[in-house]
């Protein structure tokens, strides 16, 4: 069970251009659900999911996982809690141009103690699935935007994660590539993982759980 | 745990070959300046060690005449009023003067055989023939440096014609040629009997230029030196004071010296700044990307300061071994004339090289602590920031 309470996010406060995109908003989310924020554009959806993937601190609030307030834990026990447990897509993909697809998909490995290499047979697994294998050792700017969007999602379920955040994971991608991801959010749901969406794709709420939509940094 | 620091090892040495160009840069750069600045402070640590050997070989303290303010002939009848002041264990008498041979100039010093123990000191070994022995007075006997040796062409059993500056020309018998061509104190030396000098020079009968005077161990040299001032006309240079002749004649170069460090300081200091910042953008969202899979500060430090050691040490390393082989062997082709300096010695003369650990310490001191400072700190600046916000700011 993921909690936030009371979340509230304030960027450049105190300055001029002072901006709240996430206000007093507390959330419930289930293990083994497929939750969707959704909102128009500015709303604080990826605010929110960030601050939920503890990669972004808020102002103010208390974010549980089971019954750690994982906001009270030092920046080190976050980050090897991010490590254990959690994995990302973003919607800009986030990929590392000059390395090929399947050496994006083993960077996550590389901060534990695991063998990357090892990894191999199952990054592959993984590419054949979402039907891009035969691009595996291609370089992520020889790939299409599609390809790089099923590249990133493997890099996010190499580490079989308990936690998946995935930010407008369909909004640079085609229809085949679109279908493709709902199926395996629905697959990882089915298994028993937790995925929080940010999206307003009217598809990817259908295979949602539960859905809270958002509004000028508030859930309404 | 130790799976982890070799991932983090790979990945970094994969950053050197992503960052290519980044990498190349410093590497020429770097090879560039510790090539030229590990040539001169290799020189120069060389020359000071010969300037420390010239040192040590000379007497305890050497009393020269002085009149009318200038250095002039000493009467060897002066030595008996040097030879009671208390410590005193013995005073050599010595000529010593300068003679040309071609375009070069070569220092003669002749040798009082009543000395010949003590002044066996100043000389490391022979590579050939003997040094010089009580009846080798009058004889015309001469030891000579490895350098003369080869640029004349010259063995031990060769005859040797020197010419005066009277314009007299005496033949010389070769017994021995001394070894080590790097030493500069004995690479242009020509070495004979005190009688053969003073007859070489046309010395004044019973003049000589100069009194050596050896202490007992017991004693201080400074301590006689000081009773030696009421000596009349007496000039007494002790060790110190030769060592600062020595200093001085560095000490002229002193500039070059501070120049390089300071182009060098500024030059490194300058080309990791660049790269940083051509990198910047790119690293700083490496940095969050790597924080939101979680790598830790620590473990971002880790891999950058890999990174930067690798590449500073290899290219510090490599430009010293080639700036030694350019000094060492190749006798630092532009640079030889800036930094030996010094007129008497022939451009055939071999730099001394050494290479000191405070040299190589200084060298990789000011090459990969600006780099450290240029990667690790935007790194680290980065690694303590929301992961989130150091990858829109680089997206920025």
């Amino acid at each position: 069970m993921i909690e936030a309470r009371t979340l509230t996010k304030i960027y450049n406060k105190g300055k001029f251009n002072e901006t709240t995109a996430v206000s007093d908003v507390s959330l419930k989310i289930s293990d083994g659900t497929i939750v969707a924020l959704t909102g128009p554009s500015g709303c604080g959806k990826t605010t929110m999911l960030s601050m939920l993937g503890l990669i972004l601190t808020p102002s103010s609030g208390e974010i549980f996982f089971g019954r750690e307030n994982v906001l009270a834990s030092s920046d080190y026990w976050k980050t090897s809690f991010r490590r254990e447990n959690f994995g990302f897509i973003f919607q800009h993909i986030n990929l590392l141009q000059q390395y090929t697809a399947i050496e994006n998909i083993l960077l996550p490995l590389y901060a534990s103690d695991s063998d990357p290499g090892s990894y191999r047979e199952k990054a592959k697994e993984l590419l054949s699935k979402l039907g891009i294998l035969n691009r595996a050792n291609h370089l992520v700017e020889q790939l299409s935007g599609g390809e790089q969007q099923r590249v990133a999602f493997v890099r996010a379920l190499i580490k079989d994660p308990k936690y998946i955040f995935a930010d407008e994971p369909t909004v640079f991608v085609d229809e085949e590539t679109s279908h493709i991801i709902y199926k395996v959010l629905s697959e990882l749901r089915d298994t028993g993982k937790t995925v929080v969406i940010s999206s307003h794709d009217p598809d990817l709420m259908k295979i949602a759980d539960e859905t809270c939509r958002m509004t000028k940094g508030k859930l309404i | 745990m130790m799976k982890k620091h070799m991932n983090l090892l790979s990945y970094s040495f994969d950053c050197l070959k992503r960052y290519r160009m980044r990498s190349a840069v410093i590497i020429i750069t770097f090879l560039i300046a510790t090539t030229m600045i590990s040539a001169v402070l290799f020189t120069k640590d060389g020359l000071e060690r010969e300037a420390q050997f010239s040192v040590s070989a000379a007497p305890d303290l050497t009393v020269q005449y002085l009149k009318a303010g200038r250095v002039a002939p000493i009467q060897a009848s002066y030595a008996q009023n040097v030879s009671q002041i208390p410590g005193v264990e013995i005073v050599l008498q010595r000529t010593w003067g300068y003679v040309g041979i071609g375009t070069n100039t070569f220092t003669v010093i002749g040798l009082d055989p009543a000395g010949l123990n003590y002044s066996r000191g100043v000389v490391t070994s022979l590579e050939s023939g003997r040094f010089l022995m009580a009846n080798d007075s009058n004889t015309s006997n001469i030891v000579i440096g490895e350098l003369i040796a080869g640029m004349l062409k010259v063995e031990v059993g060769d005859d040797i014609i020197l010419l005066s500056e009277s314009i007299d020309a005496t033949r010389f018998h070769v017994v021995g040629i001394f070894s080590g061509d790097s030493s500069i104190y004995t690479a242009d030396m020509i070495v004979m009997a005190l009688a053969d000098a003073n007859n070489f020079f046309k010395m004044s009968l019973g003049e000589v230029t100069d009194l050596c005077v050896y202490v007992n161990s017991s004693t201080s040299p400074k301590d006689v030196a000081s009773q030696m001032a009421s000596l009349p006309n007496a000039r007494v240079l002790d060790q110190d004071i030769l060592m600062r002749g020595y200093k001085a004649a560095y000490g002229a170069r002193g500039g070059i010296f501070t120049t390089l460090w300071t182009i060098l300081l500024v030059g490194v200091a300058l080309i990791a700044f660049s790269q940083a910042i051509v990198v910047g953008h790119e690293s700083r969202f490496e940095v969050g990307l790597l924080k939101t899979f979680g790598f830790s500060t620590l473990d971002i430090i880790e891999i950058r300061l890999i990174e930067s050691l690798a590449l500073g040490f290899f290219a510090t390393s490599l430009g010293m071994l080639i700036g030694f082989v350019y000094a060492a062997y190749f006798n630092a082709p532009g640079l030889v004339d800036i930094l030996l300096g010094w007129a008497f010695l022939p451009r055939e003369f071999h730099l001394p090289v050494y290479v000191s650990l405070e040299s190589v310490f200084s060298i990789f001191a000011v090459t990969v602590i600006p780099l450290l400072i240029t990667t690790v700190v935007p790194a680290w600046l980065n690694a303590i920031t929301d992961p989130e916000l150091a990858m829109r700011r680089a997206a920025a």
